[in-house]
């Protein structure tokens, strides 16, 4: 499985992600979150557990259950992690506790390694009997409702160590804590190379015309997203290109502002044909891969965001792009070398005029972009790390170690 | 030259980044937190700097911040100035680095802070070495090698193994020079600047002068291409 990477993913990382293997040949590996499908943990899951044992590591993945109670109180939990004001009761927080301890029954909770995912397992670690154990927080943690944080930085503190996606969304901790950024999977779905049938396909199946630039964005609809502000970027270019606007997205059917935004953003769009508001079903991600490889510019214009991993997915096609810089943004757009960071809307339709002005200038870097996310966001880059994780806690105290 | 000669191994380094939970607003948490932080957080923030692509405005994280999250361009300049390479040890830079932004503090001493989140986040990596399977027994062989091994062997050879392998000089100009007698080759390759060019500019200087030294083997006249 692994030889599939071969000439995608960079040598180096293919020859150190075997090293380590060959140092934890036969170690168990066990991954442990919330659900089998959907969301970006799961994705990268199901191809990083065979690649793993492909290479001779005994990984396994187990997912907890939960019923919707318990899955209500986690998304609160989630959401006040990233920020939102959330009231978490000690009711609730036993009740997470007691479906957690109810999973450890039928959970084979033993390995060498053990990485928990996200706040829904974290409590697990109370049921800890051997292995290095770490925490892996997929979230923005960098501004936490403190009263949410300090309860789970209890059961965090327990760990042997935490892995968060930016450095920035690290905690004050006395454990280790690793920075791994997430990453993409170049042969899924939603980034292999596409025929050029595929894509013109996805384009007369979507009634997006071809014969203008493209500009692009692909997220939910989320103020947090801003697809308002891209609407009137789009706007003050229009004046100076012919260009069409795409908006792609999902329906979110736990995000009740979803329609709400959805709704403004059709009521900005309504006079102007050329700005096509899509609304795709779950699963769309050929379509997804498509759109991103006919636009001419893809924007990210987030006001808050994660990692944003769209990001990526639209440098690895070789697109420049526009991206807030917020989040995780400005670890993947190099601003003037990958794309442009951006701080509002003005910047925005700037940046894109530039653009649409010096295909050259789009072209050199798109071709920076694509190099970049081979670097440092495929998902052979991240297996690396968290082997390299868990091998430097076995070699605790060593700044330096040769493989 | 026989019984000190060994060939060249090529070989990489991969870091993965440890936060140590320490971030910084202005430059007093700054330079507070210079001061304390492991040597480890310090190489990460000066000599690493490097494995992330050049950004030639800067040479440092320190000099980073300060000029694109601060806006202080003097201070970004001078920090930008100090070459890590000039000092025996780390604590000697460390020395260095908080001179440089006293004096700057001493001239401008209500220094603005960050918005919120573009604070300076320390860190520091644990490396992992491994050969890559590559080498050279002699000149020519080390030019074919050069031009087509990893970027990051070169990252590691020429600025990595500087510090972290306690070498006083890059990896390539040590065995020209210790194990092949090339010493105008090794003062060559020495003079290569570290925070003027990338990987991939430092891999064309190199193998540049290396093709230029085989040719001068070989009695073949006329520059190198």
């Amino acid at each position: 499985m692994i030889a599939q990477y071969t000439c995608i993913a960079p040598k180096g990382d293919l020859l150190c992600l075997q090293k380590l293997c060959d140092k934890l040949s036969k170690r168990s590996f066990l991954h442990v979150n919330s659900t089998k499908v959907g969301g970006g943990v799961a994705e990268i899951l199901q191809r990083m557990v065979p690649i793993l044992n492909d290479l001779g590591v005994d990984a396994r993945w187990e997912v907890i259950e939960g019923d919707d109670k318990f899955f209500e109180i986690t998304k609160k939990i989630h959401n006040a992690i990233q920020g939102h004001p959330e009231s978490i009761t000690k009711d609730m927080w036993q009740y997470h506790f007691e479906v957690n301890k109810k999973n450890v029954e039928k959970l084979n909770l033993d390995a060498d390694a053990v990485l928990i995912h996200d706040p829904q397992p974290c409590p697990l670690i109370e049921f800890k009997k051997r292995g290095k154990w770490m925490w892996r927080c997929h979230i923005d943690m960098s501004s936490p409702v403190k009263n949410v944080s300090n309860h789970l930085m209890k059961y965090c503190g327990k760990y042997d160590a935490a892995v968060f996606s930016v450095a920035k969304f690290a905690q004050a901790m006395t454990i280790d804590e690793f920075i791994i950024p997430p990453s993409i999977d170049p042969l899924s779905e939603k980034n292999r190379e596409l025929t050029e049938e595929e894509i013109k396909a996805t384009a007369e199946k979507l009634h997006i015309p071809t014969d203008r630039p493209i500009l692009l964005q692909v997220s939910r609809y989320d103020r947090f997203k801003d697809p308002v502000g891209v609407i009137r970027a789009y706007k003050m270019v229009k004046k100076y290109n012919d260009c069409i606007l795409v908006l792609a997205g999902s329906p979110a059917s736990d995000d009740p502002e979803g329609a709400i935004v959805l709704k403004e953003v059709e009521d900005s769009a309504a006079d102007d044909h050329d700005i096509y508001t899509l609304l795709l079903p779950p699963f769309s991600d050929g379509d997804i891969n498509a759109l991103q490889r006919i636009a001419s510019v893809v924007l990210q214009k987030s006001l808050k965001e994660g990692f944003g991993l769209t990001v990526s997915e639209a440098l690895w096609k070789g697109k420049p792009v526009i991206g807030g810089a917020t989040g995780g943004i400005p670890l993947q757009i190099l601003h003037g070398i990958t794309g442009f960071l951006v701080h509002s809307i003005e910047g925005t339709a700037f940046r894109i005029r530039q653009l649409l002005n010096n295909p050259e200038m789009g072209k050199k870097m798109g071709e920076n972009a694509k190099e970049y996310v081979r670097s440092n966001f495929l998902i052979t880059r991240q297996i690396r790390d968290y082997l390299s994780a868990w091998y430097s806690m076995e070699n605790k105290g060593k700044s330096f170690l040769e493989l | 030259m026989e019984d000190t000669f060994e060939p060249f191994e090529f070989t990489q380094s991969v870091s993965i980044l440890k936060s140590i939970g320490r971030k910084a607003r202005n430059l007093h948490e700054l330079t507070t937190l210079i001061g304390g932080v492991s040597e480890e957080s310090l190489f990460y923030h000066t000599y690493q700097y490097f494995s992330k692509g050049h950004i030639l405005e800067y040479t440092n994280e320190f000099a980073y911040w300060a000029g694109e999250n601060l806006g202080e361009r003097i201070l970004a300049e001078h920090l930008s100035n100090i070459d890590p390479y000039d000092f025996k040890d780390i604590a000697d830079l460390r020395k260095k680095l908080l001179e440089v932004i006293d004096e700057y503090l001493k001239e401008f001493p209500e220094p603005r802070e960050v918005l919120p989140g573009d604070d300076f986040y320390f860190s520091e990596t644990v490396t992992m070495v491994f050969p890559v399977g590559i080498r050279a027994g002699n000149l020519a062989e080390f030019l074919m090698a050069i031009k087509y091994v990893d970027g990051s062997s070169i990252y590691h050879h020429f600025y990595e193994a500087r510090r972290h392998l306690g070498r006083a000089r890059d990896d390539f100009s040590r065995w020209f020079e210790t194990s092949l007698g090339k010493k105008s080759l090794a003062e060559k390759i020495s003079t290569i600047d570290p925070f003027m060019h990338t990987i991939e500019g430092i891999r064309a200087h190199i193998a540049e002068f290396v093709e230029e030294e085989v040719r001068k083997d070989m009695g073949v006249t006329g520059g190198a291409k």
